[in-house]
């Protein structure tokens, strides 16, 4: 049973996957870019989810999707058009899916009121009524035959994965023949010296052995004119018995051409000696059957029909039992092209002459994400380890010059290396977050009644995994908040001259090492006069305060700030933007707001590719060793002692060319020292805050610039106030990384009484 | 130094015992993860004096508890003896810095009284009973209690 859970667990693995896919495809169908692949690519997303659920029991989901393929298909035949509205409907659809393999992962029930809604909806549309509201018309969807049309399609599809992908036949011109059913209505020729040839080929198991496929032999005989191809599986033995290698098919393939009984033969040149050849010829047929290509499908299903009639071996690898046979073969997701499995064999050889092209290799390899993790922690000790002997080497007084030093050296650029690569592998698009965005965007646009739509720009970026994981967040409410408070209804965006759907961009770029998240929609804009009112009546800022269109706009982050009038379902449920600014902060990121009156939004969110390495400089403070983060740093300077004003009864400002900042003494506000030292006796580091306040930070000394790996405090302990995390130093020792924003915001008065935890003595 | 015969019966549970003063303390030898000698810590801002700090534990930093302090007894000097115990809490792991690990020693249930009331509560939350062996008396750590500040029920 392990096995097979864990087979399931790769199942719902793929299913994510698919349902990307799925996504993806319709999205693209809806911005009109959707060609014949894209849609057998949703297709096929929603037949393999099917498929797989199948072999794993989840008949619900099973049925589901099959109402879901039932529509795709007839939207992939053509005999619907893939208008708007339609793919308005899939896309909700497909949300269902999600949910159904939600609830099938763990094990629950879905919502049945919105998959039965949703099952009335497809069927609706099955049956051709589904756009009756709309403006189009109704597309030409045949009404009574789609569910009979549909099986035997199904039937003939389903075989596709079983064997070999096999999709790419369709385009495929030459007429194909055998169990497929795909014959092609045979180009005919008139030509009154036709001849019909039956050829009777039975391939022996040598035949196959040498690589010889009897498909593309009678895909060649194809091409000698038309012809009408019988499949003859009396031969298969019952699976128990079955040599998967054996050659049990004999066809009988009817050649109407004007070629000579030569020509068929020379077909079969290659394999004379491997198989059984007949070739007898007769009097021209008065008409090629026109009912041939049917016929197919249903030798096909007598195929199936035999196979599963195979009494003891076969319920082992049919765990479905379900009358759609070939789902039993599609079934094992991960491997589609896994060599000829016992119960496909029969139809193995013959399904594979459809395709010929043998399924892409995965590209990818699936690793454990916890081993990755592993070689980053390794790479960073080796990283530490390094330094730690560099500094040794140095210690001992080597010059830089000497072998040893330029071996460290050496050393040093292939850490450095390694650490890269290893970075790298980790990294991940940020896609995987992406493509949660479009349902978000769906289900907040219902709700609030607006039309929104969603570009997406640079799915591709790549960046650490640790901070794919902490986008989600400050994405989505930067989305819900784009359409819920950018975002106009519908009247009003007609009212102001603009389409009544709104535009919703969501892009993903590198910019000098960090990434950067734009959100941007084309609604009213932030109304300043009403959010500078707000920030008054709520105390946030003085009455008389001047402020920028930009400080203004940036107001929003603000603790304490909603501008919603009516506190919504989506935008105000507690979580204020400060919240998201806080935690993007606290990842070392950086988010803005701006804004142009009328024409929209845009929040700006920049995050560091990593959360693994950092930039600092390494500073002593009162005997210990901190590390400041680069990226908050403006410029070090040692000040003059009369550019140093005190203000009040304790604190100090520094003249900074014209302007005055606050000093704060790193190891007061750390509780390392109780009097600050004398600024002009250390060493000052400019900094900027995340709201742009400029101040001083005081350090006894600085050792110089380094990268350091992150190491987080919380895994152990606990948050600290004022540290961002710890780090590891050449000597060997932890130093501890400080939160720049927490201690220029920390009281400026002397530290705080150091917390007690309750203990003090009776 | 087994000074009985251990896991012959499921109740007999292995302890590691430690000193701190004059005291006799234990903790259950398979939260032990390893023990190793003083190296010097990082202080953290912002802790409770108790809090010695972190050091650098194989690449993850390792919070070190001055157990001494957090069981409110004197705070002995640091000798070549002082080690300090790796002990996993929960997920997390935990440094207890101690004067002197002594022996590993093997209990039944039975053995294990609660601490009477002595009208030190608060250390009641760290002691889950007291061991009575050969005449001493050991206090056996409840590692749990240690640090209340952290969310530890969830973990």
């Amino acid at each position: 049973m392990d096995e097979l859970e864990e087979i399931k667990v790769t199942f719902f693995q793929e299913c994510d996957e698919l349902l990307g896919d799925l996504e993806t495809g319709l999205l693209a169908m809806e911005n009109g870019e959707g060609d014949s692949e894209t849609v057998n690519s949703v297709f096929r997303a929603v037949h393999s989810i099917k498929g797989g659920a199948g072999a794993f029991g989840l008949d619900a989901l099973v049925r589901y999707a099959h109402v879901f393929e039932t529509l795709m298909d007839a939207v992939r035949g053509g005999r619907m058009a893939a208008e708007p509205a339609l793919i308005r409907v899939l896309l909700r659809a497909a949300d269902v899916l999600a949910d159904q393999v939600t609830a099938a992962r763990k094990g629950g029930e879905p919502n049945q009121e919105a998959t039965v809604a949703m099952v009335a909806e497809l069927e609706r549309w099955i049956a051709g009524k589904g756009s009756s509201g709309e403006a189009g018309a109704a597309p030409e969807a045949s009404p009574a035959a789609p569910s009979t049309v549909i099986d035997e399609d199904d039937v003939g599809f389903g075989f596709k994965p079983a064997a070999i992908a096999l999709i790419e036949i369709e385009p495929e011109p030459a007429a194909e023949t055998g169990p497929e059913g795909e014959q092609a209505p045979a180009p005919i020729e008139d030509l009154p010296p036709a001849t019909v040839w039956t050829v009777t080929f039975k391939p022996a198991a040598s035949l196959y052995a040498k690589a010889n496929e009897a498909g593309r032999l009678l895909r060649e005989l194809a091409h000698l004119g038309s012809v009408e191809t019988e499949l003859h599986d009396e031969a298969v033995p019952h699976l128990d018995v079955i040599d998967p290698e054996g050659g049990y098919l004999t066809w009988s393939v009817r050649v109407t051409t004007t070629e000579g009984e030569r020509a068929v033969r020379e077909v079969f040149d290659f394999v004379d000696g491997d198989c059984e050849l007949s070739v007898t010829g007769e009097e021209p047929a008065p008409a090629i059957a026109p009912e041939a290509p049917t016929e197919e499908p249903f030798d096909l299903a007598a195929l199936i029909a035999t196979a599963k009639a195979a009494p003891s071996a076969l319920p082992s690898h049919d765990p479905q039992g379900e009358p759609e046979a070939p789902k039993s073969i599609a079934a094992p997701p991960a491997e589609p092209a896994s060599a000829r499995p016992a119960p496909s064999a029969p139809t193995a050889p013959a399904a594979r002459q459809g395709g010929g092209e043998p399924a892409a290799a995965q590209a990818t390899i699936r690793v454990d994400p916890e081993r990755i993790d592993r070689l980053i922690d390794l790479v960073g000790e080796l990283v530490i380890n390094q330094a730690m002997l560099a500094q040794r080497v140095s210690a001992h007084g080597f010059a830089p010059s000497s072998d040893v030093a330029m071996g460290l050296d050496e050393l040093e650029q292939l850490t450095r290396g390694i650490q890269d690569s290893v970075m790298a592998i980790r990294a991940q698009p940020v896609k995987s977050v992406f493509q949660r965005m479009p349902r978000l965007l769906r289900e907040v646009a219902n709700q609030t009644r607006k039309q929104a739509r969603l570009v997406m720009e640079g799915e591709g970026t790549e960046v650490d995994k640790t901070v794919i994981e902490r986008l989600a967040e400050p994405i989505t409410h930067m989305l819900r908040n784009a359409i819920d408070h950018g975002l106009e209804s519908p009247d009003e965006r007609i009212a102001a001259g603009k389409p009544a759907e709104g535009t919703v961009r969501l892009a993903a770029l590198h910019r000098s090492g960090r990434i950067v998240i734009e959100v941007e929609d084309d609604g009213k804009g932030i109304n300043r006069p009403r959010v500078r009112q707000i920030a008054i009546d709520k105390g946030l800022i003085p009455a008389d305060s001047q402020l920028s269109d930009e400080e203004i706009d940036n107001l929003i982050f603000l603790p304490g700030f909603s501008t919603a009038g009516v506190i919504s379902d989506i935008s105000g449920r507690g979580v204020g933007m400060d919240v998201v600014r806080r935690s993007v902060q606290a990842l070392g990121g950086r988010i803005s707001i701006s804004s142009t009156p009328g024409a929209g939004s845009t929040f700006t969110l920049s995050l560091p590719l990593t959360l693994a390495v950092l930039d600092g400089m390494v500073v002593d403070v009162a005997g210990e060793t901190l590390v400041v983060p680069l990226t908050n740093i403006v410029e070090s300077l040692r000040p003059k002692p009369e550019d140093v004003h005190p203000l009040g009864p304790e604190g100090a400002v520094l003249a900074v060319r014209d302007s005055f900042v606050r000093l704060v003494d790193i190891g007061c506000v750390l509780g390392f020292r109780k009097q600050p030292i004398a600024p002009d006796k250390g060493v000052i580091l400019l900094v900027e805050g995340e709201d742009g306040v400029r101040s001083a930070l005081v350090a006894d000394g600085i050792h110089g610039q380094r990268q350091v790996v992150i190491k987080s405090l919380e895994a152990n302990y606990r948050q600290v106030e004022g540290i961002a995390a710890a780090t590891i130093l050449g000597d060997g020792r932890v130093a501890l990384i400080v939160d720049v924003d927490a201690l220029v915001t920390a009281p400026r008065a002397t530290p705080r009484a150091v917390e007690t935890i309750p203990l003090a003595a009776e | 130094m087994h000074e009985s015969a251990p896991k012959t019966s499921n109740d007999r549970r292995e302890l590691i015992s430690f000193c701190i003063g004059d005291q006799e303390f234990a903790v259950n030898i398979m939260s032990v993860r390893e023990i190793r000698g003083w190296s010097p810590a990082t202080p953290l801002p912002q802790t409770p004096p108790y809090m010695r700090g972190v050091i650098n534990l194989r690449g993850a930093v390792l919070p070190i508890m001055d157990l001494a302090a957090r069981l409110e007894l004197p705070v002995s000097e640091l000798s070549v003896r002082s080690v300090i115990i790796v002990v996993n809490v929960g997920e997390r792991l935990l440094g207890l810095l101690v004067d002197a690990v002594s022996d590993i020693i093997s209990i039944t249930q039975d053995m294990v009284q609660p601490p009477p009331d002595i009208g030190y509560d608060r250390g009641s939350s760290f002691i889950r009973g007291l061991i009575s062996m050969e005449g001493r008396m050991i206090s056996e750590i409840a590692l749990e209690g240690l640090l209340p500040e952290l969310d530890l029920i969830a973990a």
